[in-house]
């Protein structure tokens, strides 16, 4: 897969995507790109990764270990100082299922102000198709010296507080879970007991499309003309919109959130991580079947 | 065994399950999980009628830590003549930390899909036994 291929695909920002062939010819690179894979399956990096490539782990990395909330900005340095990545270096994320936790890694990053992103269209799966070289070995990366950021979640992050008032105001949502989950017959997803409910169903007048709609079969992400029948003919969005994405925990509509930003170019895209497992769970929080 | 080494046996038991494939004439076909959360297992499970385990065999897809670590309880039981009472007595503490804190992290549930599916299993082999016994005693 090329450049050419994803620039024929009509994105707003082909940019904020590189195709194998860009990382095969850079992953050598190891002063200017960092290739990062952030999996659902923790132990796939460790199974063979991308060669030069480093691990970021959605749990262990990203997350806080006490509070409900992402890592604190000096935690981001560290860890982005050990991965050896510097403020200017590009980071190029890939993943497993169509790329979910890596648009999740990426959409952290920017929080922290970390604009320098893109992902490898189509993931670990494509990669792995084109029967491209895979290593065991781990990279030993010159440590970075990354300056403690400034946190800033009021852009791309919604908050409860945030997400009513756009319901007040009638604003566009788009709930990225399965049908099962948005019509609420479903409290959680099967064996996830831990992220439930006490309340099942969506955020009044949110629209449904789950998350991986916007992939292929390969793992690449549609065509933009595809993409906006889906969230513009069939979800009602129009470019311009200011649109809140949630899920159950935050991470499926990370996806979203990328494919609404990047792809389609819309200017305000937030997404509501506190999601289903706040919502459903909150005393009065209005909810529609 | 390190935590390298750790990550090393659950990627190798994932790349070569052990047992792993259908159990022609088992007594119990137990499914347990999901495919689209970690991992879905069957186990195929035949007792030998004095309490033991006569067949053992499993099938499933799923993460590295689900289908790794369900390859590892199946080889432990069948090497270890484990009989179907102690399967239930089996702890998900202990064969969590024999994989390795370090290595399962918060994944505790994916680690123990493969034995809980087990103990259903040994659990329905005893009922089904059960049952069995006492329609012939009425009999």
């Amino acid at each position: 897969m090329s450049e050419q291929q994803i620039e024929q695909k009509g994105y707003a920002h082909p940019e904020a995507l590189v195709s194998t062939d860009w990382v095969a010819k850079h992953l050598n690179d190891l002063e200017n790109v960092r290739i990062v894979e952030s999996d659902e399956d923790v132990l796939l990096y460790e199974v063979e990764h991308i060669p030069n490539s480093v691990k970021i782990d959605w749990v262990e990395d990203l997350n806080d270990p006490l509070v409900r909330d992402y890592l604190d900005p000096e935690k981001f340095a560290r860890l982005m100082g050990e991965k050896g990545i510097g403020p200017d270096t590009k980071v190029v994320f890939y993943g497993d299922k169509n790329n979910w936790w890596a648009t999740y890694a990426l959409w952290v990053f920017r929080l922290f102000g970390h604009d320098n992103v893109a992902v490898m269209d189509g993931g670990r799966v494509k990669w792995q198709a084109e029967g491209r070289e895979m290593t065991l070995e781990v990279p030993s990366v010159p440590t970075a010296e990354y300056p403690t950021p400034t946190r800033d979640d009021s852009a791309i992050r919604a908050f409860k507080a945030d997400v009513e008032n756009h319901l007040q105001a009638n604003g566009p949502m788009i709930d990225v879970r399965s049908p099962g989950e948005y019509s609420g017959e479903l409290l959680h997803m099967p064996d996830y007991p831990q992220e439930g409910a006490l309340r099942g169903g969506h955020i009044p007048g949110a629209a449904n499309v789950p998350w991986a709609r916007a992939a292929r079969e390969d793992g690449t992400f549609k065509s933009a003309d595809e993409l906006k029948e889906i969230y513009e003919g069939e979800a009602g969005l129009a470019g311009g919109d200011d649109v809140v994405a949630y899920c159950r925990i935050g991470e499926r509509s990370s996806h979203t959130w990328f494919v609404l930003s990047y792809l389609l170019g819309y200017d305000k895209v937030r997404n509501y991580d506190g999601s289903w497992t706040e919502w459903g769970n909150s005393v009065g929080a209005p909810i529609e079947r | 065994m390190d935590r390298k080494e750790r990550v090393a046996f659950l990627v190798d038991h994932f790349g070569n399950p052990r047992h792993k494939g259908v159990l022609e004439g088992a007594d119990v076909q137990m499914p347990g999980g999901s495919p689209e959360c970690g991992g879905s297992v069957v186990v195929y499970l035949k007792g030998d009628g004095n309490g033991g385990i006569e067949g053992l065999a499993w099938t499933g897809q799923g993460d590295t830590i689900s289908m790794g670590a369900t390859s590892i309880i199946m080889e432990r039981v069948r090497n270890e003549d484990v009989t179907l009472r102690e399967v239930l007595d089996l702890d998900y503490e202990v064969f969590v930390d024999s994989l390795g804190r370090d290595v399962i992290g918060s994944r505790t549930r994916n680690a123990t899909l493969g034995l809980s599916t087990l103990k259903n299993a040994a659990r329905k082999y005893q009922r089904d036994r059960r049952t069995q016994t006492e329609k012939r005693a009425s009999a």
